[in-house]
């Protein structure tokens, strides 16, 4: 379980994290979402130690991370995959790994066999493909067995063969009654792969709920209508208990009735409908529709410049 | 390909407290071997000990050769432990670099979160690093310190200008002689947690080395007073056979020449654990 309880991370002027709580409780895919430069990094950063919260705290397993002994029992982390001494084999990155917190070859052994990387574990990773990178990366979480598990965008830059391989293999963690919190900046991603969702923007908790609500609570559905007689039409609409916009391009959004209704209606009063079309917005409206804010605050942000990206990576 | 492969799921969400009954010497041993793994498991370290040892020992003897055919009297006012001290630069160098490099390669790759995240405890992080690294050096630096003496020697004697180990103080001179590499070393490991980055890393070592040397320069007699605290006046004094009077004892400057690394390492100690890494 993690714990995040008033979470502020800044740098400098800079807030990367403002005033965020949140918890994620053990046997499923949470997702941590967020555009980049949501402080989504700096969150786990801070969950793991590697920062010093500015206020707030930050709890695994209902201990702050600084007080864990053996932390990799506990906790497994994948931050950047590409954080690998490049002159070191596969094989001896992960037993000076694992020496640190007690754990023997036998289990070094059991990793690479479980990441397929056997055939390469005496090879230097400086030769490695990205998605060998992530399997030694996923191999470091794991060593520990560790019953709360992190990764940081653990899809990116990977083939679909690497995706589907990751997406797998975090809900068999999860189904292993693990705690599973996965970041990513892709809401179409983690459809896929997360039961819960923790949505955030500018540091700030935007939606903390699960995957199903989400889609059901912010997915818009109407009914676009072209008509040329188009007020007729939405008076008429708007009788029988519709709701109708009016959009830019002269279009009806209708809401209330659906498409079927809607063409008995007209065809009812000989109004000519020229487009009859049900719509249903994606999951990636819906986030965008969320994060809409934040994400207008950082286009304004890049306009003048502004140090805000860098630091909260 | 599943997890659960590897073991029964967890009962409990929390992990068993069993890691929380570890003895600190456990521990301790834990990121010792580990620090060890890393040390040993990079080519660069290997070469960077071939070029600490090999280099000096061929130098050394190439210098005596010079001094035991000097014309004239020249030869027998030099101290005969000098050839010895000045092949060493090259060793110290390396073993300077090897020594920021411990620290600033983990930096710049991003390694070092990861070694935090497994020990959250930075200075112990720092100490087992130090550990390795200085039991490394002072073995390598001993190793060259007697060859080389050896060697001098050998050469030496073939004009009646050597001196043997059991002559009064010449065996503590040759022993700080090896000595000096651990010190860089320690040194060098220190300003590479500090600066984080190899190249300022090297600077800052140089600097530390060199720049002090300037104090020297000052009107007699400060020149000396301030000089002797200085990490080359130090060496110099406990690698002489005879040492100079107007700077401190041995025994003083030996302590001198160990405070250095030990304050970088302190300094060290106080910059991994305040700051974000």
């Amino acid at each position: 379980m993690i714990e995040v309880d008033q979470l502020v991370k800044r740098f400098g002027a800079v807030t990367a994290v403002d005033g965020l709580s949140f918890t994620v409780r053990p046997g499923h895919v949470t997702g941590f979402l967020g555009p980049n430069g949501a402080g989504k990094t700096t969150t786990m950063r801070v969950i793991l130690g590697l920062d010093a919260p500015t206020s707030g705290t930050a709890l695994v397993n209902h201990r702050s991370y600084q007080d864990l002994i053996r932390p990799l029992h506990q906790v497994g982390a994948l931050l950047d995959a590409t954080a690998l001494h490049p002159g070191r084999t596969a094989e001896a990155h992960l037993t000076s790994i694992a020496q640190s917190n007690g754990l023997g070859r036998r289990r070094v052994a059991e990793m690479l066999q479980l990441t397929g990387l056997e055939a390469v574990a005496g090879r230097r990773v400086k030769g490695f493909s990205l998605g060998m990178k992530q399997r030694l990366g996923i191999a470091v979480a794991l060593l520990g067995d560790p019953p709360v598990l992190m990764f940081d965008e653990p899809v990116n830059g990977l083939d679909t063969e690497g995706i589907a391989w990751i997406r797998q293999f975090l809900r068999a963690l999860a189904a292993d009654g693990r705690t599973v919190l996965v970041s990513s900046h892709l809401m179409s991603e983690m459809a896929q792969t997360a039961d819960r969702l923790i949505v955030i923007g500018r540091g700030r908790l935007i939606a903390d709920t699960t995957t199903a609500q989400l889609i059901e609570s912010s997915t818009r559905k109407d009914v676009l209508v072209r008509s040329p007689r188009a007020a007729e039409l939405a008076e008429l609409m708007t009788a029988r208990g519709a709701t109708v916009n009016r959009e830019d391009d002269g279009g009806l959004a209708v809401t209330g009735l659906d498409a079927p209704a809607v063409g008995d209606l007209a065809a009812e009063h000989g109004i000519a409908v020229h487009a009859l079309i049900p719509r249903t917005a994606s999951l990636e409206d819906a986030y965008l529709d969320l994060t809409g804010e934040s994400t207008d605050f950082r286009a304004a942000a890049a306009a003048a410049p502004s140090p805000e990206g860098a630091p909260a990576r | 390909m599943t997890a659960t492969d590897a073991r029964p799921a967890p009962e409990s969400p929390v992990a068993p407290a069993v890691a929380a009954a570890v003895p600190l010497a456990v521990r301790a041993r834990d990121v010792l071997t580990s620090e060890r793994t890393k040390l040993l498991s990079l080519r660069s370290t290997y070469w960077t000990l071939l070029v600490a040892v090999a280099t000096p020992i061929g130098l050394s003897s190439l210098v005596a050769v010079t001094l035991a055919n000097a014309p004239g009297r020249g030869a027998q006012r030099v101290d005969p432990l000098l050839p010895g001290l000045i092949s060493l630069e090259y060793a110290v160098l390396a073993v300077g670099v090897l020594g920021v490099l411990t620290f600033s390669a983990e930096f710049s790759t991003g390694l070092i979160r990861t070694t935090f995240i497994a020990v959250p405890c930075r200075r112990a992080v720092l100490a087992a690093k130090s550990a390795v690294l200085g039991a490394v050096t002072l073995v390598a630096g001993e190793v060259v310190a007697f060859a080389s003496f050896g060697l001098v020697q050998a050469v030496l004697s073939g004009k009646h200008l050597g001196v043997s180990l059991s002559q009064p103080g010449v065996a503590g001179a040759v022993l700080a002689d090896g000595l000096l590499l651990f010190v860089v070393a320690i040194m060098g490991l220190g300003l590479g947690a500090i600066v984080r980055h190899t190249a300022g890393g090297i600077a800052a070592l140089v600097g530390l080395i060199i720049l002090p040397g300037i104090l020297a320069l000052l009107p007699p007699p400060w020149g000396a007073r301030v000089g002797r605290f200085t990490l080359v006046d130090a060496a110099r004094q406990v690698t002489a056979l005879h040492p100079a009077t107007n700077l401190f004892a041995p025994a003083w400057s030996l302590l001198i020449l160990l405070a250095w690394p030990a304050a970088v390492l302190l300094a060290a100690a106080v910059a991994v654990t305040h700051r974000d890494a």
